[in-house]
């Protein structure tokens, strides 16, 4: 049960459509929900779901203020929200079923033939998470990543510049490096998570009916482990956006 | 790894897209409700706080008021047990005072009945007199000489 994306090539670039529509789902469900929660918003009598809604804005304060004051928080508020709802709903996505297609070659879609790799014949996966792609979580990464550089030059550039030689010149390769690790763990982390859950679901699949209990186990704890992810995401978002922008404690003392 | 670059670039534009979407059209307003609920909130433990010093105050009033009240009631008894004492003792003063009048006057009558019957018994005997003695000594006295050795003898017995 090798399964393979739906992937085509138009004007040379390759496009992965099954990774493309599940990211338009997974933005219209984060974008409805918010919708539906703040329609009719009410200051002393809100909805159920204007409710959820601000249980989870107070949810990511928690996670911003664990890292920072409020004050210096409140503008990546937003940002947490909106990624910890994108990476939740998407890593929810790809759980509950999926969508195989048996193709053949020369099979097509939007009138473009689907790259099947060379195979006569093929599996397309439709339904999947969207981050389950290590381009989606790595968009997601660097947005984080560059904002962090972005608002460390903005708002605290000279210890921003500084602890790049820290405590001495030569350490200025480590730095680097850690830079580098900061991006690539935050977004190899989730691909890995969600990716592999997608494949042992493959897997399990595979066994039949044998498979069915652990298929049930598995489910659960996928959903345990999406939703970790996404706090985890979020978390070192402000813990990062922290390190920038924050002056360290024990340089004062 | 297989890494498809337009998802990278799709992703980006698309997260960017729906960041914006949510703030303006989701977490803008609500953020605004909330702001606004955490002043309504505000506002009203103030007002609670006000109404309840205010409660305090009508109820340290009212304590006021009933305390005053009870000292008036209690003034008020306390004047009308004085006022009915002194009235008692008045209305005994007066009678007192009358009874005593009433004796005086009963005994200056007395006195005065007494002295009219001690001068009618006074002229009675004089008048009897005058007939016992004239019937004793009948011609060989005047009628003037006679009235005055009587009226001379009632003087004596008068002041006796």
């Amino acid at each position: 049960m090798d399964h393979i994306f739906p992937i085509i090539h138009v004007a040379g670039i390759r496009f992965d459509l099954a990774t493309l529509s599940m990211m338009l789902l997974t933005s219209i469900i984060v974008f409805v929900l918010a919708r539906l929660a703040v329609r009719n918003l009410s200051v002393t009598n809100p909805t159920k779901l204007q409710n959820f809604l601000e249980w989870v804005i107070e949810f990511v304060e928690n996670i911003i203020g664990t890292s920072m004051s409020m004050k210096q928080g409140r503008p990546y508020l937003v940002l947490g929200l909106s990624l910890i709802m994108y990476i939740f709903v998407g890593n929810m996505l790809g759980l509950p079923f999926g969508i195989v297609t048996d193709v053949h070659h020369g099979a097509t879609a939007f009138g473009f033939e689907l790259d099947l790799k060379g195979e006569e014949h093929g599996h397309v996966a439709w339904w999947k998470s969207p981050t389950a792609d290590v381009g989606v979580t790595g968009a997601l990464t660097i947005i984080v990543i560059l904002l962090t550089h972005f608002e460390g030059l903005r708002l605290n550039a000279k210890h921003y510049l500084k602890h790049y030689v820290e405590p001495h010149w030569a350490f200025l390769p480590l730095a680097l490096i850690k830079e580098v690790a900061k991006p690539l763990s935050l977004a190899l982390r989730l691909y890995g998570n969600i990716f592999a859950g997608e494949v042992m679901i493959g897997v399990i699949l595979g066994m039949g009916w044998i498979g069915i209990p652990a298929l049930v186990v598995w489910q659960g704890f996928s959903v345990f482990v999406g939703a970790i992810q996404a706090f985890v995401f979020c978390m070192l978002t402000m813990v990062y956006m922290s390190q920038a922008i924050v002056h360290e404690e024990h340089e004062e003392h | 790894m297989d890494i498809v670059w337009s998802n990278f670039f799709i992703q980006l534009v698309a997260f960017l897209i729906l960041l914006w979407l949510l703030k303006r059209y989701a977490f803008g307003p609500l953020f605004g409700i909330m702001e606004q609920r955490r002043q309504y909130v505000a506002e009203q433990i103030a007002t609670a706080e006000a109404s309840k010093k205010e409660a305090e105050q009508q109820l340290e009033q009212q304590k006021q008021a009933l305390q005053e009240a009870r000292k008036e009631a209690y003034d008020i008894i306390e004047l009308a047990k004085a006022t009915s004492t002194k009235q008692a003792e008045d209305i005994i003063q007066v009678a007192k005072s009358e009874s005593t009048r009433l004796k005086d006057d009963a005994v200056k009558d007395i006195e005065s009945e007494k002295n009219k019957a001690v001068a009618a018994l006074r002229e009675e005997v004089g008048g009897i007199s005058v007939k016992i003695a004239s019937k004793i000594i009948e011609k060989q006295v005047d009628e003037k000489s006679q009235e005055q050795l009587v009226n001379q003898y009632l003087k004596e017995v008068g002041s006796k």
